[in-house]
């Protein structure tokens, strides 16, 4: 029986090793997360066009169809003899300059498609930060044309990277909202407090905070939970995050400080 | 008590956004879970479809051997049960402390669900000890149906439950359009959650897998009590009963793809992106793997029935057509496993010459693959039917019309094939996917139409000797053992494709993964979880199985042997 036993345990880790050396010997391609990109205020065009080329061909993901791909229009070389993106970009829409259609192209791809193609192109602004945007358009421009793309072109303050969690050094608290709601959801208020019904039990109820808060005590409480301690809850000090202040914005922050004490 | 729970509640609600796990990482401690959990789950929900179908067999064929079949396939299901529970409840455990701001945000939404969730499998358990415990106080009379009620009760709760989970994953695939990052998850309708554009196609998709996959552990179980039989009878019985698992495995496998192909038209649809990173983006080597998973399905399943074809008298006349049929299936594999369009940096692209191999990239694309695998179906339809006919002679006036006329079906199922395989490359993609409904059609209506004949044919056939159960060499049961680790190993890699195509997203474009971990990993390290996965679960069945051999030793019990398929002994 012990034969049996042998031979049953060496089929399945026979099989096993073999599927596991098959797919380690394949080419391995992890999907990338795209960085963060911070550019200054003197960011010249080489630096962004390095940083568009680095996200063309990596998290951008715009070689699994452009490139020399035949599912999009071929951005690198020549497509159908109007020379590569750089090149043809002012003249595809009347009217448009090649910053501005590049850059309609990967806000509304849908707003015009090239004659022969299927209408897949994702809405890259929901995936990338402005300044990633604008460094893939700078990008394509050098492709055999003029890059015009400047500092002045990216928003001043970057905007959020979409759907970026609260704490991310790269995004922003609660996608940026300034929603008093999605600010407790966000920061987890309703797991220990009750707000209007709904919440914990285990640190004091809000829904009638600002009875008995002033705007200026739940600001500092915020910011310094330990600043001062609910009577009955003084076992639970030190739970409450003391990291709001950095998590959220000024607007934010105000913004919860102003609902809670509205609930009086 | 009370300071250390409220403590706990509160410490899982920091500030922090993930959680370490130690040695492994957050990210493999959840993937170990829910993968684990998972193929118990597909076990506990496969295994008493087949229960509930082998005792409707007895019950409606007055043969007890099926009733005591499915009676061994459900005390299997009491350890199976309990094992699916307790990763389940590690599952949950790792993800509200590993990742608790992203449970959080699913609970905001889906908690009403998780508490019907959590009653449900309360009751599924009970109607399963009911149903188990039952067997043989209810085995007669109207006590009989009501006990099959049971079965048919335990299958609807199992079903609900996995729909419902289905929900919640589905959900992090493709949350409805108007749900943004800044949606307040609590203001989410649970049914706009629920009713997103993958949950149905994945619920189609899982159930018919959840069969193959029960259908397969079940033959393994049988292959291994064969091994270890003592007796002839016991050899009979675990031979017959790995034929059924093997059976009701690849017949739930035929169909298979084309579920897989509305799943795949539904994430097209849903998002473009999305279907491309997985099957032209990074994740283009995936199908590779799984073409060659699938080939070594089709082959060691043919392999079983053409050896099982050796303990039938009147097979011989079949044997000179099985190399045939290799040949078919070998080619549909190669073609099924020649890769599309596969991601490549530019110069990789311009070193191919484009972004399809200037050879080979014929043979990539969907006309050629969708013709490779209905041939491949209907060569492993043409094989069962072959084992089926082997030891009967139709004796009905009409057997050779009959037979003629289930050839032209082949002939014409597979011109049908060829011809919108061929008609494909001439014509836009967006007719050609088209052309894939027609292929399905033409192979599904061969089978169902053939084997309406076949059942009318062999109404009072001359049998050509009975079926030697139990006299099968043991490379055959060793076939068996691969066919559960590979559907095993697959369902792990497409668990891989399904939930690495949201990339750094938690829930696709709403909520990202902003962990250390949010990058999909490469191939080899995937694959190397999901072997992990499969060892653990395999060897935690091994023992469900040693404990269920300890409960109750099943045997053969003598008796209307020479009558249908059932078991009889090999002398």
């Amino acid at each position: 029986m012990w034969v049996t036993n042998l031979k049953v345990v060496g089929i399945v880790l026979g099989t096993l090793a073999l599927y596991t050396l098959i797919a380690n010997k394949i080419p391995q391609v992890q999907s990338e997360v795209p960085q963060t990109l911070t550019l200054g205020a003197d960011v010249t065009p080489e630096q962004l066009v390095a940083a568009g080329e680095k996200l063309f061909n990596g998290a951008g993901g715009c070689t699994t169809c452009h490139g020399l791909g035949t599912r999009a229009p071929n951005l690198l070389t020549d497509e159908k003899g109007a020379g590569p993106i750089g090149a043809r970009c002012g003249k595809r829409e009347p009217g448009k300059t090649c910053k501005e259609y590049l850059f309609e192209s990967l806000d509304q791809p849908a707003a015009y498609i090239v004659p022969g193609y299927q209408p897949i192109m994702p809405v890259m602004t929901k995936q990338l930060s402005p300044a990633q945007i604008w460094a893939l358009i700078a990008f394509l421009e050098s492709q055999g044309g003029t890059v015009d793309v400047t500092a002045s072109d990216i928003p001043q303050e970057s905007q959020p990277t979409p759907g970026a969690s609260p704490g991310n050094p790269g995004g922003s608290f609660a996608g940026g909202s300034t929603d008093p709601m999605a600010l407790v959801t966000a920061a987890g208020c309703l797991g220990c407090h009750k707000l209007n019904g709904t919440g914990g039990v285990i640190a004091p109820d809000l829904t009638h905070v600002g009875a008995r808060r002033t705007a200026d005590s739940i600001r500092r409480k915020l910011l310094d939970p330990a600043s001062s301690i609910a009577t009955g809850y003084e076992k639970m000090a030190g739970i409450m995050p003391k990291t709001f202040g950095t998590m959220m914005s000024a607007a934010q922050l105000e913004a919860l400080v102003q609902f809670l004490a509205s609930h009086k | 008590m009370a300071d250390g729970f409220f403590f706990l509640q509160a410490a899982a609600d920091t500030a922090r956004a993930y959680g370490e796990f130690p040695v492994i990482g957050a990210r493999a401690a959840v993937w170990i879970a829910a993968e684990v959990h998972l193929m118990f789950a597909a076990f506990v929900l496969g295994v008493p479809m087949f229960a509930v179908v082998t005792e409707a067999i007895g019950i409606f064929g007055k043969d007890p051997r099926y009733d005591r079949l499915s009676k061994e396939f459900t005390r299997l299901l009491l350890v199976a049960y309990s094992a699916t529970a307790i990763w389940g409840a590690i599952l949950v455990f790792f993800l509200a402390t590993l990742y608790p701001r992203f449970w959080a945000y699913l609970t905001a939404i889906f908690h009403v669900s998780m508490w019907v969730y959590a009653g449900l499998f309360f009751f599924e358990s009970f109607t399963l000890y009911l149903y188990y415990y039952g067997w043989d106080r209810w085995k007669t009379g109207r006590a009989k149906w009501g006990h099959w009620g049971l079965g048919i009760l335990l299958n609807v709760w199992g079903t609900i439950v996995m729909l419902i989970a289905n929900a919640w994953l589905t959900y992090m695939m493709s949350p409805p359009r108007d749900i943004t990052p800044t949606t307040d998850p609590t203001s989410i309708k649970l049914w706009h959650a629920i009713a997103n554009a993958t949950w149905m196609p994945i619920n189609v998709h899982r159930l018919i897998a959840n069969v193959v996959f029960g259908g397969a552990i079940v033959g393994a179980y049988a292959s291994y009590r064969f091994l270890a039989a003592r007796t002839d009878e016991e050899r009979a019985h675990y031979d017959w009963m790995g034929y059924v698992g093997n059976f009701i495995a690849i017949s739930a496998l035929i169909v298979l793809p084309f579920a897989g192909y509305w799943l795949g038209r539904e994430i097209y649809q849903y998002d473009q992106s999305m279907g491309i990173t997985m099957m032209g983006g990074f994740m283009s080597w995936l199908w590779v793997i799984q073409a060659f998973l699938i080939a070594v399905l089709f082959l060691t399943g043919n392999y079983y029935l053409w050896i099982g074809m050796g303990r039938i008298p009147g097979a011989e006349r079949f044997r000179p057509y099985t190399k045939w049929l290799l040949v078919v299936l070998v080619l549909g594999a190669l073609v099924w496993g020649t890769p599309h369009t596969m991601i490549a940096d530019s110069q990789e692209l311009a070193a191919m010459g484009g972004s399809h191999h200037p050879v080979l990239g014929a043979l990539g694309v969907m006309s050629a693959k969708n013709t490779a695998v209905n041939l491949m179906i209907l060569t492993t339809f043409l094989s069962f039917l072959m084992y089926r006919r082997a030891n009967k002679r139709p004796v009905v006036p009409w057997a050779r019309t009959g037979t003629l006329v289930q050839a032209a079906m082949f002939a014409l199922a597979a011109v049908v094939v060829l011809f919108f395989g061929i008609r494909g490359y001439f014509v836009e993609a967006i007719v050609r996917i088209g052309f894939s409904v027609y292929q399905v059609g033409a192979v599904l209506s061969c089978i169902l139409f053939v084997t309406i004949i076949d059942i009318l044919m062999a109404r009072g056939a001359q049998s050509l000797g009975t079926i030697q159960w139990g006299k099968m060499p043991a490379r055959s049961q060793y076939a068996l053992f691969v066919l559960a680790v590979t559907f095993t190993w697959l369902m792990g890699l497409m668990g891989f494709a399904r939930s690495g195509i949201r990339m750094h997203w938690h829930v696709w474009q709403v909520v990202q993964d902003t962990s250390k971990y949010a990058a999909t990993p490469a191939l080899g390290y995937a694959s190397r979880m999901i072997s992990l996965c499969v060892l653990i679960f395999l060897s935690l069945v091994a023992f469900v199985f040693w404990l269920g051999g300890l409960a109750e030793k099943s045997t053969y019990v003598p008796g209307r042997s020479g009558e249908g398929d059932a078991p009889h002994v090999g002398h």
